[in-house]
C-alpha cells in the first residue's frame, strides 16, 4: 500500500508540518508499504533536503509558482495516485490542506476524516480518533481504505529532517497545469512586525470571545500595561475588528511562546491552542470549568472575568506604588 | 452575478456538551443552535459583493432555527431565501450536503458559491472544496477579503503567521470564507420585522454523491488532563493567587 504524506510550503520551501505528515505515515507503514512524500512548488531542493524519513519523494514542479494553488495540487496528487496506486493520503490541517483534502476525497470518492488526532490499523480499516465541536468531543471512527485523513498540527512529532537520496526522487513538470489554473496567485502578503511582534513578547494577555465587547478590551489593555505585556486576541476578537490582525494568536495568526500567557475568556479551540500551548506559564480564566484551555494551562480560574481584571489591576497598581 | 450562500445551524458548543445514552451523538434536546460563525461571514461577503457590483443573492439554510437566520439574511439584503430539511438529531455533514449545493448552484445559474470555511460538524470534510471539485470550479478556502474585478474576483486567503496570498479567481468559483471583508453588519429590529414578511422557500435535499466516509463507533468527551492547577472561582482570591504566582516566577508588576 502507498501512504502519501502531503508536504506544503511556499517559494520552494517546505513547512515543518510536512514532517509531521511523514511521521504519521511512517507510523502506519507496514512491511511492503511505501511512504511517498508529495511536494508541489517551484523547486524540489528544500523538500529533498528534509524528507529523508520517507521512502520516496514525488515533486510536482512549477518553476514560476511561489504558490501552487490547492486545486492544482489536488489534481496533481490524484494523477500521482493513479500512477502509484491506492492507499492513504495524509494532509495537514492548514489553509491549503482544507482545500486539498476534500478536493482529493471528492475526485477519488474516497472516505475523508478531518481533524485527526490518532490513527491505528484495525484489520483492513483504520481506527481514527478525530475532533468534533472545536475539540470538545472526540469521535472514534472506523475508516475503510483507501482514505484521506486531514491531520491536526501537533498530533504527530516532526520527522527528523534528513536528505533523501536522489534516486528516490521523482520530478514531474506541472508548469503548464499551474499556468492554466483558474485561481492564479497574484500577490503574497508578508506581515509587518514593526508595530507589534507577538513572537518577541515575553508576556501576553490574550482576550477571547468571553470579553464580550470592544469596550471591555480596554480593561484587558490596562491590565496588560500593568504587567508589561502585549495585548492579543483570539480569532473572534480580531474578526470583530476589536484588535488588529497582527495581534491574533492561533492557527491563522501568530504562534507564540512567551514566559507568561494570560488567556482571558478563551475557550481553547484547537486552532488557538496550536498558537500558544508551548508558553512557559499559562494562566487561563474562563467560567466554563470544562473549557479545553484548562488542558494546556498551568493555572486556571473560573471566576468572573471582569471582577478578576479589576481586582488584579488594583493589586498590581498597589504593589507598584 | 448570481451568488449562492450556504448557512448551517450548529449546536452552541460554548457551554457543556452531553452525549446521548448510546454514545453516538450529542444530546441536542437542551442545546441552543446558532448560525455557523464562518457562514455568517460568508453571507456578509455575498451582500458586500451585491452592494459593490450588483448581484442576486440566494441563501440556503439548513438545521434547527434555519428560518430565523433566513429572515436575518433577508434583512441584510438577500434576495431569495430557502430552507433545506435537515435530519433531526444528526450532525450536518458537509460531505453529504455538497450534492444539494451543487444541484442548487446549477438550478440558480450561480456564478459564485460562498460558505464558511469550516463548521464544527464537518468531520467528513469541508463544503467549499467538495462543491468546487464536483462542479470542476476553482475553489479557495480561508478567505478574508473578496473583491469583484470584472468577470473575476480578487480573493485574499489567510495562510497563518500573518502571511496572506491574493488570487485572481475566474468565475464561476466556490469560496470558503474565514473572515468577511468587513465585519458582519448589525440588523435593526425594524428591518428584521420587515424581513419577516419575506417568503421562505422550501428546498429539497439530494442524496449524497459520495461513499460513506466512516462509521462513528462512539463519541467521548476528552478528559481534563488536570494540568491546570485550579485557583477557584472567587475573583479576589484568584487575583491574590495570580499576583503570588507572578512574583514567584519573577514576573511582578513591570
Amino acid at each position: 500500500m502507498k501512504i502519501y504524506a502531503c508536504t506544503e510550503g511556499r517559494s520552494g520551501q517546505v513547512d515543518a508540518v510536512s514532517l509531521e505528515m511523514i511521521t504519521a505515515a511512517r507510523g502506519l507503514a507496514r512491511d511492503g508499504d511505501d511512504v511517498i512524500a508529495f511536494f508541489a512548488g517551484s523547486a524540489a531542493e528544500d523538500a529533498a533536503s528534509k524528507v529523508g524519513a520517507a521512502d520516496r519523494l514525488v515533486a510536482a514542479i512549477a518553476s514560476q509558482a511561489d504558490i501552487v494553488v490547492a486545486e492544482t495540487y489536488a489534481r496533481q496528487l490524484c494523477h500521482v495516485i493513479a500512477v502509484e496506486g491506492d492507499g492513504i493520503v495524509m494532509v495537514p490541517y492548514s489553509a491549503n490542506g482544507l482545500d486539498v483534502a476534500s478536493s482529493v476525497a471528492a475526485r477519488l470518492n474516497w472516505p475523508l476524516v478531518s481533524y485527526v488526532e490518532r490513527i491505528t490499523h484495525d484489520g483492513g480499516s483504520l481506527s481514527v480518533v478525530a475532533q468534533l465541536y472545536g475539540g470538545k468531543v472526540l469521535a472514534d471512527c472506523s475508516v475503510p481504505l483507501p482514505a484521506v485523513l486531514m491531520i491536526n498540527p501537533g498530533a504527530f512529532k516532526e520527522a527528523e529532517a534528513t536528505p533523501i537520496a536522489a534516486d528516490r526522487v521523482t520530478t514531474i513538470d506541472i508548469s503548464e497545469h499551474a499556468a492554466a489554473s483558474r485561481a492564479r496567485p497574484i500577490a503574497i502578503g508578508l506581515p509587518d512586525f514593526s508595530d507589534v511582534d507577538l513572537k518577541a513578547a515575553d508576556r501576553i494577555v490574550c482576550v477571547g470571545r468571553g470579553i464580550g465587547d470592544e469596550a471591555s478590551i480596554d480593561l484587558a489593555r490596562d491590565l496588560a500595561a500593568l504587567l508589561g505585556a502585549e495585548i492579543a486576541g483570539s480569532r473572534p476578537v480580531v474578526d470583530n475588528g476589536w484588535l488588529s490582525k497582527l495581534r491574533q494568536v492561533g492557527k491563522s495568526g501568530q504562534k507564540v511562546k512567551p514566559k507568561l500567557y494570560m488567556a482571558l475568556g478563551i475557550s481553547g479551540a484547537p486552532e488557538h491552542l496550536e498558537g500558544m500551548a508551548q508558553s512557559d506559564v499559562i494562566i487561563a480564566v474562563n467560567t466554563d470549568p470544562k473549557a479545553p484551555i484548562f488542558n494546556v494551562a498551568h493555572y486556571g480560574a473560573t471566576c468572573d472575568l471582569f471582577d478578576l481584571m479589576s481586582s488584579l489591576s488594583e493589586r498590581l497598581k498597589a504593589s507598584g506604588s | 452575478m448570481n451568488i449562492l450562500v450556504i448557512l448551517r445551524m450548529m449546536p452552541d458548543a460554548t457551554g457543556e456538551l452531553l452525549l446521548t445514552e448510546d454514545g453516538l451523538g450529542i444530546d441536542r434536546e437542551w442545546l441552543d443552535f446558532q448560525l455557523n460563525d464562518f457562514d455568517d461571514h460568508a453571507l456578509e461577503d455575498a451582500i458586500l459583493l451585491k452592494e459593490a457590483s450588483g448581484a442576486k443573492v440566494t441563501v440556503l439554510a439548513i438545521g434547527e432555527g434555519a428560518n430565523r437566520v433566513l429572515q436575518m439574511a433577508a434583512a441584510r439584503g438577500a434576495d431569495e431565501v430557502i430552507a433545506l430539511p435537515g435530519e433531526e438529531d444528526e450532525l450536518i455533514s458537509s460531505r453529504d450536503l455538497a450534492a444539494t449545493v451543487v444541484d442548487f448552484a446549477r438550478s440558480k445559474s450561480a456564478d459564485l458559491v460562498v460558505c464558511g470555511v469550516q463548521s464544527s460538524e464537518d468531520l467528513f470534510g469541508q463544503l467549499a472544496p467538495y462543491v468546487g471539485a464536483m462542479l470542476e470550479w476553482p475553489h479557495v478556502s480561508g478567505t478574508n477579503r473578496i473583491q469583484a474585478s470584472g468577470d473575476r474576483l480578487h480573493v485574499t486567503q489567510e495562510r497563518g503567521a500573518g502571511v496572506s496570498v491574493t488570487y485572481e479567481v475566474a468565475l464561476p468559483a466556490v469560496l470558503g470564507v474565514q473572515t468577511a471583508t468587513k465585519a458582519p453588519r448589525y440588523v435593526s429590529g425594524s428591518k428584521l420585522r420587515e424581513a419577516s414578511k419575506t417568503p421562505i422557500g422550501k428546498g429539497e435535499r439530494q442524496a449524497s454523491s459520495f461513499a460513506l466516509s466512516a462509521t462513528i463507533g462512539g463519541l467521548h468527551i476528552p478528559e481534563q488532563n488536570g494540568s491546570a492547577l485550579q485557583l477557584g472561582d472567587d475573583a479576589e482570591h484568584v487575583a491574590e493567587r495570580i499576583v503570588a504566582i507572578l512574583e514567584s516566577n519573577g514576573m511582578g508588576r513591570n
